[in-house]
């Protein structure tokens, strides 16, 4: 386990120190010795900044990124169980998701304002395409003898959905809404780097419009420490809904 | 009372046709224990769909306790010969027999009652939390087995449960079937390709041809109610039944050949 820990963090250190070593002698203006970067960390992220700017980021980025996930469930959910729906709107879907959801900002800026909603909006447009299309391919994926055992036992309706169908495809699920996690973070600072008074994006583009270079690239390193604290969050929670999963598969490798 | 009258089964793929079951008429008498035999490939599982409505047939019907069946009968409990996609894997060998019994509504008192007992009686009392792929196979099928007790069926239907457990499982497995049909006073119809299982098992047993399916035979077998792997299989009378069995079952071959 302490190795294992070990291994892990190795490399951050190793490329942390490289960075320190490498730029301590730094004269350029725009990448200026790590030491100064994190001074600059400590004085600019202070707890009321955090409050101020960070927190309305992570607000945006929760209630955009669990609207795409009920949304893209649902709506997976009944494409995938409807064979003639599927056929109607898969290539819709298809198009869709080719759009490059940063283009959309400025459109949704017309008619969504430039405020929380717009963000929002933003966050759920780009991250819906993951899960929905993820679900889809694990709703149709289901096992054909699981579901005639539900058949044949009575398990029906709501049942059916919640107990047989959605536990089926929850590895798949899973794996769309760790995407859409990723993509939820790029959206969220670029959405605030358009248009916004606070926020995580919106700061960082404050600080490099004034030259405040150091404070802007601890405004980087921040976003990069937020965007694995979240995927380590999502990991663990993961880890525990699908535990059955793990074990099946790791039984499958045993018997195999 | 299970009545298959005349029944009838075409897969259509485009313009071509297969005709699956040609023309199938057999009962199976209420408590009694059926065993269906046919050569490979006969179209017995598209037959077992049939009686337990999952498959809709091209003609005839299918009564169950002089219903007409059209989609799974209440009452009618099925095992799947496979048991590894059978049984739901997130959840526990509990939630697994309990499922069912909740969605017919079953209190709870009665279900968690119902459960041990269908544990007990297959012999897993003490695996209620484990996962079924925690478990071996042989105790996966008792788990599918327990789930079929605890839904408390007038009918249970078997599709070659035991196809895929090694023969030392097979046989205690045969014997808990007996045992349970025995104690509960179910209708079974047990469907397998093992000429031994069917004699071994069955008070009748019905011979099916090869596809395009009819019945090829049907045989009463006249073994004492009392049978153990021992001593039943080495029953002269045993021999002479089951001689008989398979040289309908290479009749029934070759008159497809």
């Amino acid at each position: 386990m302490i190795r294992r820990i070990a291994y892990a963090l190795a490399l951050p250190l190793l490329l942390f120190g490289g960075w320190w070593v490498l730029s301590a002698g730094s004269e350029s203006f725009y990448a200026p010795p790590l030491s100064e970067i994190l001074t600059a960390f400590g004085n600019t992220w202070t707890l009321s900044a955090l409050r101020s700017d960070v927190l309305p980021s992570l607000l945006r980025l929760l209630s955009g990124y669990l609207l795409a996930a009920v949304i893209g469930i649902g709506l997976g959910l009944a494409i995938g169980v409807n064979r003639r729906l599927r056929f109607t709107v898969e290539p819709v879907l298809e198009l869709f998701r080719a759009v490059p959801p940063p283009v959309l900002v400025p459109v949704i800026m017309l008619f969504a304002g430039i405020g929380d909603g717009m963000k929002v909006i933003v966050i759920v447009f780009g991250c819906v395409w993951p899960v929905l299309l993820n679900t889809v391919e694990g709703v149709r994926a289901v096992d054909g003898v699981v579901l005639e055992t539900a058949r044949s036992y009575g398990v029906t309706g709501p049942a059916r959905i919640t107990r047989v169908i959605l536990p089926s495809a929850g590895p798949q699920i899973a794996a769309g809404l760790r995407q859409a996690l990723s993509i939820a973070i790029i959206l969220m600072v670029i959405s605030e780097m358009f248009a916004a008074s606070n926020g995580l994006g919106f700061t960082i583009v404050q600080f490099q419009r004034s030259f405040a270079i150091p404070e802007m690239w601890s405004g980087i390193i921040l976003l990069g420490l937020l965007g694995f604290a979240l995927s380590l969050l999502f990991r663990l929670a993961e880890r525990r809904a699908l535990r059955w999963y793990e074990g099946l598969r790791a039984a499958q490798r045993r018997a195999g | 009372m299970l009545e298959v009258t005349g029944l009838k089964k075409v897969y259509r793929s485009g313009n071509r046709e297969v005709e699956a079951l040609r023309d199938l008429t057999f009962t199976v008498d209420t408590g009694d224990l059926v065993c269906l035999v046919g050569p490979s490939g006969c179209g017995k599982t598209t037959l077992l769909r049939c009686i337990s409505g999952l498959l809709e047939p091209t003609g005839g019907d299918v009564r169950v306790d002089g219903k007409a069946v059209s989609g799974p009968p209440p009452g009618m409990a099925v095992v799947f010969q496979e048991y590894g996609r059978s049984l739901f894997p997130w959840m526990s060998v509990r939630d697994n027999v309990e499922l069912p019994l909740k969605q017919k509504k079953v209190a709870r008192p009665r279900r968690a009652e119902l459960v041990a007992e269908a544990l007990d009686a297959v012999g897993l009392t003490g695996t209620e939390s484990a996962y079924p792929w925690q478990l071996s196979g042989g105790m996966q099928q008792r788990v599918a087995i327990a789930r079929a007790v605890a839904y408390e069926p007038r009918t249970l239907l078997m599709d070659e449960p035991f196809a895929a457990v090694d023969a030392q499982t097979r046989a205690d497995l045969e014997d808990l079937v007996r045992a349970l049909w025995q104690r509960l006073k179910v209708t079974v119809l047990f469907v397998t390709h093992d000429i031994d299982e069917a004699v071994y098992l069955g008070r009748r047993v019905v011979m099916l041809s090869s596809s395009p399916t009819v019945v090829q035979d049907e045989l009463v077998i006249d073994l004492p109610a009392e049978r153990d792997q021992l001593h039943t299989r080495a029953d002269p009378r045993f021999v002479e039944l089951r001689t008989h069995v398979y040289e309908q079952i290479q009749l029934a071959k070759k008159a497809a050949a």
